[in-house]
């Protein structure tokens, strides 16, 4: 029995240990960015790295003046609020008929759209450039709109499929028994007991949007451009600006990040796809 | 008087013929049972009549008007289902008023109806629960309480008390058939239990492979049924099916001869048509059940007595019976008459 116990401890010890590494290991880079971000650039490039310094918001200062903040930060929250918006619209009546009325097409449906994530996004974006150009779409929040809410649909339509599928289909079947017609019966049943499958869903695909690099690089970089981009601009052509690099990013991840700690728990559900309840 | 009318209505999934041709007619007012082994189509005729599944030929009347492709929402039809599927976001008072606020009814009428529902199913105090916070066995009337505040054309049940414990089993089915009486309001109620076909039905339909095999009153099925599989689904225990030749100056087309357990008579060795030794003797208090194996070909048959046991295991018996309550079946297996 005590044998048992104590090696369940150490086992207990030894895993703890281990979560704390690897989580520290990944958040490192983060830690170490949001240190910078505060030093000036002579201390963020100094050999070893500078631990105690006296925190300066200059950089802030920099980044805010030399870059319209507020500009890219709107952006994101269009491009990204829009997206998610217009994304759960399209996604939930369609996994609401795969849910509840699948045929026999409906896996492999389900699957083939997952597949298209799969395809490295360059791959489409000669195609997509030429499109949007044709209609004159470049450097315009409704082009990252439009490819922000088709980038997320896939994972849209699968995550609230799983979540739907939750649902007894005897309920609706209830509802409909009762009188709804099929706006009642997503309003007052599916909507109520699917809302935290839409929220984990929403969240995710917000996420995604905000963090969203390439597609916002190559379609809309200036007047456009969202916190991504803006974060990108402190790379290169000037050289490398260590600290403001590191202030900017995290000026662009901040909202985000705030947004994420407050819903972790639907955020979690939602990557692990509703698994975890 | 016609009010639920199917005609000759048909159910594929795929390429399982589900429901075959089923002709039908329920008048107003009656309490109709489908009973049959599981799987044999019952629940799907019962939701093609709802319109939860699409009727792939036929024609379903109610009430003089077509409604076979009308959408469920539209026939005003109420369903209990076995799950009970309650709204669980809902208190017992939302559950139950949720199809009249849908409607549109003046609030001072829906609190009315659910009060009075309440009351007749002791609800009352639950009112403002949810689902999770009741009992089995106060979900169920939940779900017949939604079902009764809407007085609907028909009320529709699908195995509404499979999820109960025995004790409770009974006493809803016996609630059930009050509020019938009270209400005598058209019910299609589904089971598989054929104690709760004979209690509550007017009419009885038998289903087996999505063919209706006889519709009658509980005691025609049990008097006169139709076939073997009737006559063998209804009763308890098992009606006796013996072959031909233990019996005289019978149809001479009868293959095989059914009689009830209690038609049978325990007499004096030798007095008796069959004889055979006794296997085992259940002795239930209000009845003894004999199990009898016959001489010669070993088929087996089962003696019921209203009094105390009068033989013992090993004993050989002779048996007579009522030549008045001998079922004959041909070689389909259908009833001779
Ligand atoms: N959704 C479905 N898809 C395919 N076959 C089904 C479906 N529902 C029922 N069936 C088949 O139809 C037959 C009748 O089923 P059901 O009406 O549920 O039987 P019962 O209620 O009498 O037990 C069964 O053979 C069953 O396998
Ligand atoms: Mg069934």
């Amino acid at each position: 029995m005590s044998t048992k116990k104590s090696k369940l401890t150490t086992s207990l010890i030894v895993r703890t240990i281990a979560a704390w590494g690897i989580a520290l290991m990944l958040f490192f880079p983060l830690i170490f960015m949001g240190i910078t971000a505060f030093k000036t650039e002579l201390q963020a490039i100094a050999v070893p790295s500078l631990w105690a310094f006296e925190p300066t918001l200059e950089n802030f200062h920099v980044v805010n003046e030399r870059s319209d903040y507020m500009q890219f930060a709107w952006n994101s929250v269009v491009t990204s609020v829009v997206s998610t918006v217009l994304g759960l619209l399209i996604a939930a009546p369609a996994a609401y008929s795969m849910a509840f009325s699948p045929t026999k097409g409906t896996n492999g449906l389900l699957l083939w759209m997952l597949s298209t994530k799969f395809m490295p996004a360059v791959g489409a974006l000669l195609p997509i450039y030429i499109i949007f150009q044709q209609f004159g779409l470049l450097d315009t929040k409704t082009a990252l709109v439009i490819i922000f809410t088709m980038m997320n649909l896939p994972i849209m339509v699968w995550m609230l499929y799983t979540y739907f599928k939750d649902i007894p289909h005897e309920i609706l079947e209830a509802a409909r028994m009762d009188g709804a017609s099929v706006w009642q019966e997503f309003r007052h049943v599916l909507l109520p007991l699917g809302i935290g499958g839409l929220a984990s869903t929403g969240l995710l695909c917000l996420v995604l949007a905000w963090n969203e690099a390439f597609w916002a690089l190559n379609l809309g970089a200036a007047e456009a451009g969202t916190l991504a981009t803006m974060m990108v601009s402190y790379s290169s052509p000037e050289g490398l600006f260590w600290a403001k690099l590191s202030a900017a990013s995290l000026m662009a991840i901040a909202p985000i990040v705030v947004i994420g700690w407050f819903s972790q728990k639907q955020l979690v559900q939602g990557l692990t796809f509703g698994a975890v309840k | 008087m016609s009010y639920l009318e199917l005609k000759n209505v048909d159910k594929y999934y795929g390429d399982v013929h589900a429901i075959k041709g089923v002709n039908l007619t329920i008048n107003k007012g009656e309490f109709i049972v489908f009973v049959g082994p599981s799987g044999c189509g019952k629940s799907t005729l019962l939701r093609m009549i709802a319109g939860l599944e699409e009727i792939n030929d036929g024609d379903l009347v109610l009430d003089g008007n077509e409604i076979t492709h009308q959408a469920p929402s539209k026939r005003d039809l109420a369903m209990v289902f076995q799950s009970y599927a309650l709204y669980p976001h809902m208190t017992v008072e939302e559950n139950m008023s949720f199809a009249l606020r849908i409607k549109g009814e003046d609030q001072s009428v829906i609190d009315q109806k659910v009060a009075k529902a309440a009351e007749t199913l002791n609800l009352t105090p639950y009112l403002k629960r949810t689902p999770k916070e009741l009992s089995g066995g106060q979900r169920q009337r939940v779900a017949i309480g939604r079902a009764i505040v809407r007085s609907p054309k028909v009320f529709l049940f699908d195995e509404p008390l499979s999820n109960l414990d025995a004790a409770l089993r009974g006493q809803t089915r016996v609630e059930i058939a009050e509020l019938h009486r009270d209400l005598n309001a058209t019910s299609i109620y589904v089971t598989h239990d054929q104690v709760e076909a004979m209690t509550l039905a007017d009419r009885v339909v038998v289903l087996q492979g999505g063919v209706i095999e006889q519709v009658g009153t509980p005691m025609e099925l049990y008097e006169a049924p139709a076939n073997k599989f009737v006559a063998q689904f209804i009763g308890q225990p098992q009606m006796n099916l013996l072959s031909a030749s233990y019996f005289s100056g019978i149809s001479p087309e009868a293959v095989d001869v059914g009689i009830r357990p209690e038609h049978f008579t325990i007499v004096e060795a030798g007095q008796g048509a069959i004889s055979g030794q006794v296997e085992l003797v259940e002795a239930l208090g209000n009845e003894t059940l004999i199990h009898v194996c016959l001489e010669g070909a070993g088929e087996k048959l089962i003696v019921r007595q209203y009094e105390q046991p009068t033989v013992k295991v090993r004993d050989t018996v002779s048996i007579n019976y009522d030549v008045s309550h001998l079922h004959q079946f041909d070689v389909k297996g259908e009833a001779i008459r």
